[in-house]
């Protein structure tokens, strides 16, 4: 390597002789290889990485075709280390040394690139191979992070031949500081640190001042949880930050910045002095820059890392030497700021925009953005998203566009809950915001705010109080102390949000914390203080249903807060099932106990072990190591081996109590509450306007997924411990429902939905369209046994995969499915879905029928594409029509399954009031109708729901039916079962899931036989230790 | 001037005024908790808050300045409500066991309560730390009392720049206490109680020797004399409703002997003492420095009859009569402690007198003499207890108590000093001179030393005005004054043409630049004053917590009178005194001088 030499740059030939050297010799690289040496990176290893690559370069002999630079941040840290190669623009990632090789004899030498290396799109599974494809990467807009991931971090060459230093050239040699503020004024940037004033004023404040000494002061001590956006500026970047604080010394008249750096950033301030020695070095600071008789030098002041040295006045304090603690503002940094000099403080991403404005112009810069937000904003990405990392976006880009486009969604699954921005001082973002611009104002606007650019996504297992009291943790733990507002007012939400989260809150806490947090907002002394309430503001704002079942009922939906359950799977059950319990009997053999455990929160534990949609899984701890624990087949293999045995089951009911309850409906609800209500002493009686009991369960579910025997040895053991089943009676009809009222003392209503919803398009009436409901009770009914020709399904919940899996076993000779969103976007079980595919159903996603037609009976479905724009409440992506994109489908059948509705035309009537939903109003407490001793459950208060949730409750509101009838609403579930003692970690089984045994696709798709087989013994129980027991304490 | 308006009125005020000046400029009162106009201005309280319109919060009116066209609401709806939860929140990490407490009915925190009028408890949860730091022997330190108002943060960095007390930790565990886990009486802390005397609550007081005096007044095998400093019979009228600044020396007297003290002596008589000796120990170092420069023969000096009393040149020579002073100057100036008088403080004197002297003259044993000390000031329970505060094995003084303390006793023992007659002090260690009343006040001293050396070496009254050297009396910070020396004695005839120069200091932050003056070496004078307590010990940590904004001035005042109202106004001509020295001492700087009146000094650690 020749020797450098660092000559002082004294004006702009300088600048350009340096610009046209260096692209003069890159280009004589055949590659050129950028290692990602962002501090994330460092973490993972790169050092390895480059260590290996300089070995496997030198090997080759390749050293002089091949040059490494390693550069600052990409952005994408979760997949590091990486290596992007270039002209070829091929991007690896998660690499580990022994990749390199291959990359080097492959890529460099064989010239083919090695696609098992590249990136993944979360979403599709796919591998990328080029950085312009990946979403993460074109989908952003880089103008302060536009070097960071592209040159070397160290090279004030390489800054400046991509054009570092010419806009303090220019401004320099050609502007004076009045011209350098308004310049910064026209381009309306407004500060990134988070509160957004407008730079160029503050700059102005300052500059009129007239003092001996002024101060340009960067603020890095950048403390916001999950934030780390301006430490990867510095550190891929410093050129950048140093260039604009120095056009800011000129415009305001000081001699010395001094960047403001936490402790805990060493790379960076290992990498920023460097920066500064070397620009010193080349005259670029210190005496007479660029000739211009403008002196200017930069110093360096650690912080010990207080969150309240973020805060300017108590930054300033800091470097004074004194405790880090904020003043009262007026007097304002730009009258009397360091050592009472004015002073400009601004953000590390405020000063690393100033260098582009004078590059390509205010007007340039203007354009970015939206009305009041100019310019981009970086973000650190971080918590429950795919892609996390620092992206760089135009200020207006939607919050789903962040999440989605460029974050790549939530990983596993789940669903969106929610998205903090601004750290402790921030809010909350919903999926109602997805479609939000972002900028400083529209945040403002719904109780967030910017905030410094850390974004915190969040999934569906957060709980929002738990957030809360974590926020609240952190601002009052580094309150500086001084003021009582924040130090006690803080402390004092924190003992509230604590004692909610254990269990203990009261009737009143969230009044209390709202009268808090606003007093706080209204009297503390700094910005910290007033902002520290936020988080809590914000979640009570958005989330208050949470903080009341917290207090009212002491869960925790998300199954966070561990003093409220036993475990998350249990606190994931509606019914409440102690799964670890039943799971560690399984494990120890102990299956009738299993069995018996289920059967006390869950009479129907054959039937969840096949159709439920288990929540639980979706909450089990065992997915972050490998794959849940299989809880609903493990259910049903307690089931099936207690059902295998043929023997009775005892079970000690009360004494008749004389008391009679009746009950509309005999599916799962319906006979849940029976089973309890009987148990306690109940006369009951249940009414069924269909031949057989089960209601969904019978005739809305097909039998390869629930066999018939298998449903009516489940409703047998119910029914033995004396109830009676009124089957073929249709209340209404064959009975008056003011008839039952008068011959029962109370009555409960769980008829169930029975009615399939209407798309509500031309043709639905025609012969040929057969909705999903109807035509799955007229298959269990054995009305209908055969299906011929072409048969198209739309929707893609259960019923549609369901109806798309019985039509093909019936015989039809093509099964389609039309659902209007995505795939993944299905509200089908995963499995179902995957099943229907392996047995030839096709799927055809982004269709929405407008119209059915056809000579006599369908035979055309007048179909449109649809596309996805922007988000829904449910934070699912919003599907809207394509421009036309119109087709014809053509059928012999359609079977539209989007919903059902709840039909109960003889509750109708003044005395039990319906919502507008179609569904009856009940106290969700006691699930009491408007009318006394009306007591209504399942589907006819939520709507299309699950069994699971039928279960729940039909139990709840036995419970309750005990407590109106003069009981003390305690069930009685049997005797007390010992449950093993869970063992040490080492006993818990290293294997991922184990499955059962399922036919094949050729073995069940012209049958309905059941599919899943079960499981064997020994794989029960391994599966059962698999358990990690979140149970114990 | 700026129009701003208050509560709908329309007022006149200073750009640089704050807002809570301007109320209170125009009658109306803002309730205020951490606030000390004019020394500690921290908006940590927030008690004061209030509504200005157009503001996006409330603003503390104790350091928000105002502003033309301000339109401010001093307890709006929204103001009234968030103090009150301010207070609350104050309360909800609070002992509330005011019954208990030695500030009931005269803490700050408790009376904000009549005002905020908050009426139930709504804010549980944990409580801050409720160490009591018991290991100084001066002041007491309850942390679970303290509510973090900071002002004795601000009177200890700030105003006495001894630094201890700080703010350590964040967030809720934030509280006051000497750093790096140090206590009161093992950190460098001098004693000075300035830290007491604003502390809104009980969260700093002295150590209580209250019940210790009680014990030694009911011990039949006791003798037990008291003497009183000059600054505690103008304050301590106040404890009983008198305004500041009433000189009330008999009735104390008298509510002394009606305690049950077996002699009522004044500290004052020592105060004259110390003025002797202290004089001539000037003047002995004077005369060593004329003696190194050459300008004095051998026989000069045994004419002076200063032979054996030569002392080494250092100069300036500097007070010693100020116990937290001296802890200062050995902690943080230790190399410079031969600038100290190597004089006793008054009452040491005395304490040492009344078992040496008196318990002679009386015959009584020393050791069933028990000394009690009435003092302004906290130090002194620190300096009683000093290894060199000792003769023939027994202590100089016993115990001390403050002003404050005295005025609790008094009314322990149902004692209104309001209806006492005057009573008197005893002989022959009750009489004193004006020149001794001084002594509670900054200059005080200096006043007195400088009427009795210029008398010895000029045989003429010091020329000012009563006697009062002008530029070094007041509340200033750094005092100076110089005085040519002419026509003098012939004895002292080398003086002759010599400026004296002088300089007094009250708060050690004045102390500390004089002290940098003689470590640089610019150090013009020849004798300076040091008080460690702003003001002298008229303000000491000891004398009873003001509301009254000119408290200092009116001590002063009060002192200056009394020693106005005196024929006897200097230390030399005190008849008791000359017969002290006639009787038992001999002569000033003599031997048993030496011994009884004069000590030594430690250095200490700087940390």
């Amino acid at each position: 390597m020749s020797k450098k030499v660092n000559k002082a740059i004294k004006d702009l030939a300088d600048l350009t002789s340096i610009k046209e050297k260096f692209a003069q010799i890159d280009e004589t690289y055949e590659y050129r290889l950028l290692v990602c040496y962002g501090a994330s990176c460092i973490s993972s290893n790169c050092k390895s990485i480059h260590t290996k690559l300089t070995e496997e370069l030198e090997k080759y002999n390749l050293a002089d075709k091949v040059k490494i630079k390693l550069t600052g941040c990409i952005g994408t840290c979760a997949v590091g280390p990486t290596l992007t190669v270039e002209p070829d623009g091929v991007f690896y990632c998660n690499l580990e040394p022994q990749d390199i090789e291959t990359i080097v004899k492959e890529h460099l030498i064989g010239k083919k690139v090695v696609e098992d290396l590249c990136y993944v799109d979360a979403n599709t599974g796919k591998r990328i191979v080029h950085i312009k494809d990946i979403d993460y990467f074109s989908a952003q807009e880089k103008v302060v992070m536009k070097n960071c991931g592209r040159i070397d971090y160290a090279s004030l060459d390489e800054y400046i031949a991509n054009d570092g230093y010419y806009a303090l050239q220019n401004v320099l040699s050609s502007l004076n500081p009045e011209d350098v503020v308004s310049e910064v004024e026209k381009s309306g940037l407004r500060g990134r640190g988070g509160g957004g004033f407008p730079t160029g004023f503050k700059w102005k404040l300052a500059a009129k001042n007239q003092s001996d000494n002024k101060y340009v002061i960067c603020n890095a001590d950048e403390g916001d949880p999950g934030a780390f956006m301006d430490r990867c500026l510095i550190e891929g970047d410093a050129y950048l930050v140093i260039e604009g604080m120095t056009i800011a010394g000129y415009a305001i008249g000081a001699y010395l910045g001094i960047v403001y750096v936490r402790a805990e950033y060493p790379i960076a301030i290992e990498r920023l002095q460097a920066a500064i020695n070397e620009a010193r070095k080349r005259k670029l600071l210190g005496e007479n820059i660029f000739g211009s008789g403008f002196s200017f030098d930069i110093e360096i002041r650690i912080g010990a890392g207080a969150f309240v040295c973020g805060e300017e006045t108590a930054l300033m304090a800091s470097i004074e030497g004194k405790r880090g603690e904020p003043r009262q503002k007026p007097p304002f940094p730009s009258d009397k700021g360091l050592y009472d000099k004015p002073t400009i403080i601004n953000n590390v991403e405020t000063f690393g925009n100033i260098a582009s404005i004078f590059l390509k112009g205010a007007s340039w810069f203007n354009n970015i953005g939206t009305a009041k937000s100019k310019g981009t904003k970086v973000f650190a990405l971080a918590g429950d998203v795919n892609n996390t990392g620092i992206v760089e976006v135009p200020m207006g880009t939607t919050l789903g566009e962040i999440i989605f486009d460029i974050g790549g969604g939530i990983p596993n699954g789940k669903k969106f809950k929610v998205a903090q921005t601004g750290g402790p001082s921030g809010g909350c973002l919903t999926p109602e915001h997805l479609n939000t611009p972002v900028d400083y104002d529209s945040l403002v606007e719904l109780g967030a705010i910017m905030g410094s650019g850390g974004l915190i996504c969040m999934d569906e297992d957060t709980c929002m109080v738990d957030v809360a009291r974590y926020f609240m943790e952190f601002v009052q733990e580094e309150s500086c102390g001084k003021c009582v507002a924040c130090r006690l007012g803080t402390k004092r939400m924190l003992d509230i949000l604590e004692r909610i989260t254990k269990g203990e809150g009261e009737e009143g806490d969230v009044e209390k914390l709202i009268e808090l947090g606003e007093t706080i907002k209204d009297t503390a002394l700094c910005g910290l203080g007033q902002t520290a309430p936020n988080p809590v503001l914000s979640t009570i704002k958005y989330f208050r249903e949470e903080y009341d079942e917290h207090i009212r009922k002491k869960r925790c939906r998300a199954g966070v807060c561990a003093d409220l359950f036993i475990s998350p799977c249990e606190n994931a059950c509606p019914a409440s099932v102690n799964v670890p319990g039943y799971i560690a009997l399984i494990a120890e053999g102990r299956v009738e106990e299993a069995y018996k455990l289920i059967r006390q929160e869950n009479p129907f534990p054959s039937v969840c072990g096949r159709v439920c949609t288990h929540p639980c899984e979706y909450s089990c701890r065992r997915a972050q190591l490998d794959e849940p624990i299989a809880i609903v087949d493990l259910k049903r293999y307690a089931a099936d081996e207690v059902m295998k045995r043929n023997e009775p089951i005892k079970e000690l009911i009360y004494p008749s109590n004389g008391k009679s309850v009746g009950i509309v409906g005999a599916g799962p609800s319906g006979l849940t509450c029976a089973y309890y209500l009987g148990k306690l002493g109940y006369d009951v009686y249940v009414y069924e306007s269909q031949p057989v009991a089960g209601g969904m369960l019978a005739v809305g579910i097909p039998e390869y997924r629930l066999p018939k025997e298998v449903l009516e040895k489940e409703i047998h053991t119910i029914s033995q411990i004396g109830i009676n089943i009124l089957t073929d009676t249709k209340v209404g009809d064959d009975v008056a429902f003011e008839e039952l009222l008068e011959k029962h003392d109370a009555v409960y209503t769980a008829t169930g939905t029975q009615i399939s919803r209407r798309i509500g398009i031309e043709g639905e009436d025609m012969d040929g369209v057969y909705h999903g409901i109807d035509f799955l009770r007229d298959v269990n009914l054995d009305k209908v046994d055969k299906v011929s020709g072409k048969v198209a399904i739309i929707g893609g919940g259960s019923t549609a995969i369901d109806a798309a899996r019985t039509s093909l076993r019936l015989g039809a000779d093509e099964v389609h499915i039309l659902y209007r969103r995505t795939i993944e976007d299905m509200p089908a079980d995963k499995r179902e879905v995957r099943d229907a595919l392996e047995e030839g159903i096709k799927i055809h996603t982004l269709v929405a029928p407008l119209e059915f037609t056809g000579k006599k009976k369908v035979d055309t479905i007048k179909c449109v594409r649809m596309e996805l724009n922007g988000f829904d409440r449910s934070g699912r992506k919003k599907p809207i029509i394509k421009e036309s994109s119109e087709f014809d489908f053509n059928v012999d059948m359609v079977i539209p399954a989007i919903s059902q509705e709840v039909d109960l035309p003889f509750v109708g009537g003044k005395e039990v009031k319906m919502t507008s939903w179609g569904t009856v109003d009940v106290d969700m407490d006691s699930m009491m109708t408007t009318r006394k001793g009306v007591f209504a459950g399942g589907d006819d208060v939520r709507g299309a729901d699950v069994v699971i949730t039928a279960i729940a409750d039909g139990k709840k509101a036995a419970e309750s039916i005990d407590k109106y009838l003069g009981g003390k609403g305690i069930l009685n579930k049997g005797e007390k079962i010992d449950i093993p003692v869970a063992k040490d970690d080492e006993d818990i089984v290293e294997h991922e899931r184990f499955e059962m045994k399922y036919l094949s696709p050729e073995e069940r798709c012209n049958n309905c036989k059941e599919v899943a087989q079960g499981f064997h013994r020994l794989n029960a129980y391994a599966e059962a230790m698999r358990c990690l027991r979140c149970d114990r304490r | 001037m700026v129009n701003i308006k208050i509560n709908g009125k329309d007022v006149k005020a200073n750009e640089d005024m704050t807002i809570l000046e301007v109320a209170r400029a125009n009658n109306i009162e803002i309730p205020t908790l951490c606030h000390l106009e004019g020394i500690h201005e921290m908006g940590a309280c927030r008690i004061c808050v209030v509504e200005v319109k157009g503001a996006k919060s409330l603003q503390a009116s104790c350091i928000a300045p105002v502003r033309d066209g301000m339109e401010i609401f001093t307890h709006s709806k929204r103001v009234r409500e968030r103090r009150k939860v301010l207070y609350e929140l104050i309360l909800s990490d609070h002992p509330k066991d005011c019954l208990n407490c030695g500030r009931n009915l005269s803490c700050e925190l408790q009376a904000l309560g009549d005002i905020v009028q908050a009426d139930e408890a709504r804010f549980k949860g944990d409580l801050s730390s409720d160490t009591v730091d018991l290991s100084s022997e001066s002041i007491v330190r309850d942390s679970a009392k303290c509510i973090l108002c900071r002002r004795c943060v601000t009177m200890c960095n700030e105003v006495q720049q001894v630094k201890i007390l700080n703010a350590q930790d964040r967030g809720f565990a934030t509280q006051v206490s000497p750093g790096n886990e140090l206590k009161m009486g093992t950190s460098t802390c001098v004693n000075c109680g300035q830290c007491t005397t604003v502390c809104p609550t009980n969260a700093l007081h002295e150590k209580d020797a209250i019940e210790t005096v009680w014990d030694a007044l009911s011990d039949p095998n006791k003798k037990v004399v008291v003497q009183t400093a000059p600054a505690v019979r103008v304050a301590i009228g106040e404890e009983f409703g008198y305004p500041a600044g009433t000189i009330v020396t008999g009735k104390m007297a008298q509510a002394l002997r009606d305690l049950g003290f077996d002699y009522v002596f004044d500290t004052n008589f020592a105060a004259d003492l110390t003025i002797i000796e202290e004089g001539y120990e000037l003047l002995s170092r004077l005369v060593g420095f004329m003696k190194s420069a050459g300008k004095i023969t051998d026989k000069e000096i045994e004419k002076l009859g200063f032979k054996d009393k030569v002392r080494e040149p250092v100069l300036p020579m500097i007070t010693s009569c100020s116990p937290g002073w001296i802890k200062y100057i050995e902690h943080y100036y230790n190399n410079q402690l031969e600038h100290l008088s190597s004089c006793k403080s008054p009452h040491m004197m005395l304490g040492a007198l009344v078992k040496s002297y008196f318990a002679e003259k009386e015959k009584i044993d020393p050791k069933e003499l028990y000394v009690v000390s009435i003092m302004p000031c906290t130090a002194k329970k620190y300096e009683v207890t000093r290894d060199e505060m000792i003769n023939d094995g027994v202590r100089n003084v016993d115990a001390v108590l403050t002003t404050r303390e005295l005025a609790v006793m008094c009314k322990q023992a149902g004692i209104d000093l309001k209806k006492l007659e005057d009573g008197k002090f005893d002989t022959p260690l009750g009489l004193s001179s004006g020149a001794a009343d001084i002594f509670g006040a900054t200059g005080g001293v200096m006043e007195a030393a400088l009427r009795t050396v210029y008398e010895l070496i000029t045989g003429r009254e010091l020329p000012f005005e009563n006697l009062h050297v002008e530029p070094i009396k007041g509340l200033e910070q750094i005092k100076t004054a110089a005085i040519t020396l002419t026509d003098l004695k012939d004895e002292w005839k080398f003086f002759e043409g010599v400026e004296v120069k002088v300089a007094v200091t009250s708060g050690l932050a004045g102390a500390g630049k004089l002290l940098d003056e003689i470590k640089n070496g610019t150090s013009p004078y020849h004798f300076i004053e040091v008080m460690a307590c702003p003001g002298g010990c008229i303000t000491g940590g000891g004398q009873p917590r003001s509301e009254d904004r000119d408290v200092r001035t009116k001590r002063m005042n009060a002192i200056y009178a009394e020693d106005e109202g005196k024929t006897l106004r200097k230390s030399h001509e005190n008849k008791d005194l000359q017969k002290l020295y006639k009787d038992y001492l001999g002569e000033p700087l003599g031997h048993l001088s030496h011994e009884l009146l004069h000590t030594e000094y430690v250095r200490r650690n700087k940390y």
